[in-house]
């Protein structure tokens, strides 16, 4: 759940998006779910040349699973609050595994 | 299970005995490491204590501590 | 002895608390497909979603050449904050 409530801080921003088969999309995100497929907007295919069928496209809804990386706007991340949510999902997990 | 973690005859009780001891992890690439097994969890997972990591027979890198992603595990073995 | 048992006994007893241990330090991490990242680690999940801080990513391209010769190529990739999906993470390291 932290990184799905994380990607939910950063709708309407702009990331760019690094898939397994090499293909970067920048564009700005519109949502997220649990699995964090994501849906963005306003797309512009990094390397465009290389990749030009993307070129008429202008949203996307990608599947998770297909997702490398994706590059933030460090100035939109909050990293001492996500340490802590990082340690606190993580004492969750244990709570749950010992329960 | 009443010899709860010293029954070697299940393969969970073989990880837990083997912990604090010196194990190769064989990953689905081929990659091999090397090292103490701090412990290790149902996905096998893995934290390696002085972790070497040997590739095509030759030692690559050295960690002073790895976590291994379980899912890339082939096999571990106690090393002798 | 159960696993409630095992974990309340100790605090650093499963291998994900190797991970939790670098939270703000900077990690090596090895993916998938002849990659590896150097960042300060930020966020993780027990997926081994990641989120790391002021990245380089290095990419080892193994490539033939006229002679049909094989001969490694390196890139570096700079980001200034990186989401890394865990399905791609193979190891985990503090960086030394």
């Amino acid at each position: 759940m932290l990184f799905f409530s994380f990607f939910k801080t950063l709708i309407d921003h702009e990331v760019t998006v690094e898939l397994k088969n090499e293909i970067s999309i920048r564009g700005t995100l519109k949502s997220v779910d649990q699995f964090l497929n994501i849906k963005l907007d306003n797309i512009q295919v990094v390397e465009e040349i290389r990749w030009p069928h993307l070129s008429s496209t202008k949203n996307l809804f990608i599947r998770g699973s297909v997702v490398r990386y994706i590059h933030l706007p460090s100035s939109a991340v909050d990293t001492a609050l996500l340490e802590d949510a990082s340690r606190r999902e993580a004492t969750a997990a244990k709570d749950k595994k010992a329960a | 299970m009443e010899n709860g973690a010293e029954d070697t005859k299940d393969p969970s009780g073989f990880l837990t005995n083997i912990i604090g001891k010196n194990v190769l992890v064989k990953l689905n690439s081929g990659v091999i490491y090397k090292g103490r097994l701090q412990s290790v969890d149902g996905y096998m997972n893995i934290a390696l204590d002085e972790c070497n990591e040997w590739s095509e027979g030759q030692q690559v890198r050295k960690y002073g501590e790895a976590f291994v992603r379980g899912n890339n595990v082939q096999y571990i073995s106690a090393d002798t | 002895m159960s696993d409630a048992e095992e974990t309340a006994s100790n605090p650093v007893s499963e291998p994900l608390d190797l991970v939790r241990l670098c939270l703000d330090e900077v990690v090596s991490v090895k993916l998938r497909g002849d990659r590896e990242l150097k960042g300060r680690l930020h966020a993780y999940d027990s997926h081994c979603n990641l989120v790391l801080g002021d990245v380089e990513e290095t990419i080892y391209i193994t490539e033939e050449d006229e002679h049909e010769q094989e001969v490694q190529r390196i890139i570096k990739k700079q980001s200034e904050m990186l989401f890394v999906r865990g399905d791609s993470v193979v190891l985990i390291s503090p960086f030394q």
